[in-house]
This record gives C-alpha cells, sequence and structure tokens, in this order.
C-alpha cells in the first residue's frame, strides 16, 4: 500500500474515515492539520494564550503537549498525581521523562501531599472513584492556572471520548450534560479558567499512530478505575458503527458541533424546567449566586467549595483512622506484656 | 523447530503463535480484534491492514481505547 499524498513512500496507516493512506511524514502533516483546524474551527485559543497542558502520562495528553510544543505554543504541562498506588508511580516517571527529554519540567501536584489521594477520597466522601477524580481534577486546572498565569487548560480527549460522551448524553437525554458538551468551555468571572479540547477532530488510532511514529513512552496501562467506566461501552458500541460505516464518529460528533449554540441553550432551558440543576448564568459567566470559597477562594455556590468540604472528610477520615490503629497497637502491645 | 508468526498483546500480557504467512486484517479477524481498536507494529514499524506478515516475525497488537 502506498501513502496516497506523496505517492511515493509506503504507507504506515490507512484512515478509512479520511479515505487515505499515509507514510509517516506525510501523516504528521496530516495530523498537524487535524489540530490546527480543530483550533481554529472552534476558536479554541491563540499563540498569544499561555497553555497548561493537563497531562496523565496516557498517549493523548503528551502527544497533546508534544504537538503543542512542535507547533510553538507556549505550553507547560500539569500532573496530577493520583495516590493510587503503582499506576500513579508508573504514569509519573512518564510524564517526567517525556518534560526531561523536551528541556521541560513537568508542573506535578501530588494528591497525597494535599491529603485527598483518590481512594481515600472517594471511601470517606462515600463516592465513586472517578466522581471524586473529576471534581478534584477540576479544582487544580483552576488553580495551577490561576498561579501560574495561564489563559487556557488543554485536555487531551479526542473524537471518540467526544463522540463517544455525545453518545451517552443522548442516549440518556442528559439535557444539562448535552448543553455544556463542547471542546471550547470558556472562562467563567474569576476563578474558573477557560477550558479546550484540541485533539477533537482525532481519533484514538490516530494519536496512537502518532505517539508509536514519534517513539513517545507512555503508560500502557489504565487507570485500574477505569475498568467500571460506562464510557467503554459507549466508545465500543460507536467502534462498531465505524467499522462498518467509516467516518460516522466524526459525522455524528461534528454535526451536533454545527447545530451550533440554539440547541444547547434549548437543551440548557429544557433541562432547567424538567429540574436537572443548572445555575443561570450570570453576566460575567459565573452562575448566579457564586462567591469564593471561605478556604480557598475558588468561586462557589456555597460557603464552601466543594473541593474543600470533600478535603476536610477525607482528612477527617485518615485522622480517625490513624487513631484507631494506634488504639489497636496499644490494645496489642498492652497483652503482649500482661 | 518449525517458524511461525509471534504475536504479542502487550497490554493484555499475551503471546502466541500462528502459522504464516499472513496478512494483518486476517491476524485481527482471527484474535478478535476490530481493525479501529488498534495498531499493528512490527519493530518501528507501523503496519497496514494489508501488510503480509512472514514466519519468524513478531508482531504487536496493542489497544489504542483508554478508559477516561
Ligand atoms: S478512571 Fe476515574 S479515577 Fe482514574 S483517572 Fe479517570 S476519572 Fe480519575
Ligand atoms: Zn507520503
Ligand atoms: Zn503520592
Ligand atoms: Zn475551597
Amino acid at each position: 500500500m502506498k501513502c496516497k499524498r506523496c505517492r511515493k513512500a509506503t504507507a504506515a496507516i490507512e484512515l478509512r474515515s479520511h479515505n487515505a493512506t499515509f507514510c509517516p511524514d506525510c501523516f504528521f502533516i496530516f495530523f498537524r492539520r487535524q489540530v490546527e483546524e480543530g483550533i481554529r474551527k472552534q476558536r479554541l485559543m491563540s499563540r498569544a494564550d499561555r497553555v497548561l497542558v493537563c497531562v496523565s502520562g496516557g498517549k493523548d495528553s503528551l502527544v497533546l503537549w508534544d504537538e503543542l510544543l512542535e507547533m510553538g505554543y507556549d505550553a507547560e504541562g500539569l500532573y496530577i498525581s493520583l495516590g493510587i498506588p503503582g499506576y500513579s508511580d508508573r504514569s509519573k516517571e512518564k510524564v517526567i521523562a517525556f518534560a526531561e527529554a523536551r528541556g521541560k519540567k513537568a508542573i506535578i501536584v501530588d494528591l497525597c501531599d494535599e491529603g485527598v489521594p483518590i481512594p481515600e477520597a472517594a471511601r470517606a466522601n462515600k463516592k465513586h472513584e472517578c466522581s471524586v477524580c473529576g471534581a478534584i481534577k477540576r479544582h487544580f486546572f483552576n488553580r495551577v492556572a490561576a498561579e501560574g498565569n495561564f489563559t487556557v487548560v488543554a485536555t487531551g480527549h479526542n473524537l471518540d471520548d467526544e463522540s463517544g460522551r455525545l453518545l451517552g448524553n443522548v442516549l440518556h437525554w442528559q439535557k444539562s450534560h448535552i448543553a455544556r458538551q463542547h471542546p471550547l468551555l470558556p472562562a467563567a468571572g474569576e476563578g474558573l479558567v477557560r477550558k479546550v479540547k484540541p485533539l477533537w477532530r482525532l481519533s484514538e488510532q490516530e494519536t496512537a499512530s502518532y505517539a508509536f511514529l514519534k517513539g513517545i513512552d507512555f503508560v500502557i496501562e489504565e487507570c485500574p478505575m477505569s475498568e467500571h467506566a460506562t464510557s467503554l461501552i459507549f466508545k465500543e458500541a460507536l467502534s462498531i458503527i465505524e467499522d462498518r460505516m467509516p467516518g460516522s464518529r466524526m459525522a455524528f460528533y461534528t454535526g451536533f458541533l454545527d447545530l451550533g449554540n440554539p440547541v444547547r441553550e434549548a437543551m440548557g432551558r429544557a433541562a432547567a424546567e424538567s429540574g436537572e440543576f443548572e445555575p443561570r448564568p450570570k453576566d460575567d459567566g459565573t452562575p448566579a449566586g457564586t462567591h469564593l470559597c471561605d478556604r480557598c477562594g475558588a468561586p462557589t455556590l456555597a460557603q464552601t467549595c466543594g473541593y474543600c468540604r470533600m478535603k476536610a472528610k477525607t482528612v477527617e477520615r485518615a485522622a480517625q483512622d490513624a487513631e484507631k490503629k494506634t488504639t489497636e497497637a496499644q490494645k496489642a502491645s498492652g497483652k503482649e506484656t500482661a | 523447530m518449525m517458524r511461525m508468526i509471534c504475536v504479542r498483546i502487550p497490554q493484555k500480557k499475551r503471546i502466541f503463535e500462528i502459522p504464516g504467512p499472513r496478512v494483518v486484517k486476517d491476524i485481527l479477524a482471527e484474535t478478535g480484534h476490530r481493525p479501529a481498536t488498534v495498531i499493528v507494529t512490527m519493530g518501528k514499524q507501523l503496519l497496514t491492514r494489508d501488510h503480509r506478515v512472514a514466519d519468524g516475525e513478531t508482531i504487536d497488537i496493542i489497544s489504542v481505547v483508554s478508559g477516561g
């Protein structure tokens, strides 16, 4: 199979959704164009932005950081160590090595040091790991962005992620989620930074091919919590359709984006009418009733923000556990001496 | 000893052998992989679905599906 672009080199990748075959060099040109188009079409950001890239050690986020650097963006990486034994250490190593090879130093937040490792935070708050993880990560995206004067936060979500999420949202008619699903979430007032997904036009196979051809060393294992992720079901369903009808994923997602704001706004109104929680935004975009958290200063609808309340419970629970251990140890040693 | 194609699936820590020569597309079908969910590699090379793998060669099937 020959590259359909240069018509000379042997093809390394066949993209049925684009009816194309590429050699490695031509594939990188294609990839760059898709990222550029994704940024331009949805006005995600410009070269004047200071970009905070959220890297997990997985392929998509490292590919995103790599490509933004090559495109000449002012881009720094943020790694949040989740405190998941084994997985967190291995993914952190990959991020550090990746950054070093490019003369960069990743900004690292360790949730153990912050008192909110994901497994403990989930247990103390009686929530699923992924739901506390999402809230905690969002908190640090905003906090680190504000501290480091970043104007935009970028994540490595790809076309498979976004189309899968859209399918899940539509299947269950989660109106408030549909209202908010977009590769661009604008900044809202103080403390809520703009969030973008520059890889929204690229499939997972394309990001994996890029990572492989560039020799980017990423963690191939998944976060152990992702096993129960329902998002995988929607992705799988779409990949079955994609195999039979190449291009369906892109058509589904771009079709949604092309419908534009009116549809998302209508979804938001419908959500509010049906009682799904959807605070009305103020003129500057912050939800009505927002003020600053009394502990950390993040914008919140309550007196104390969700993150700080979660953290308080986690720290309290850890203290109780430690106390239990000491009493047990004392009892045990008491028995020995008796 | 007969030489065969060595197929590795690193994420599942699986290795097995199949008789060659065989086209990538057929290997994927026989091992129950949908083409859009994996990349197939040999050394530093990325293989397309029509690539013919010969006996004595080793290929990796890498899943591209991530959780989050
Ligand atoms: S799978 Fe869940 S716990 Fe793991 S990184 Fe993703 S959201 Fe966090
Ligand atoms: Zn070419
Ligand atoms: Zn830690
Ligand atoms: Zn707070």
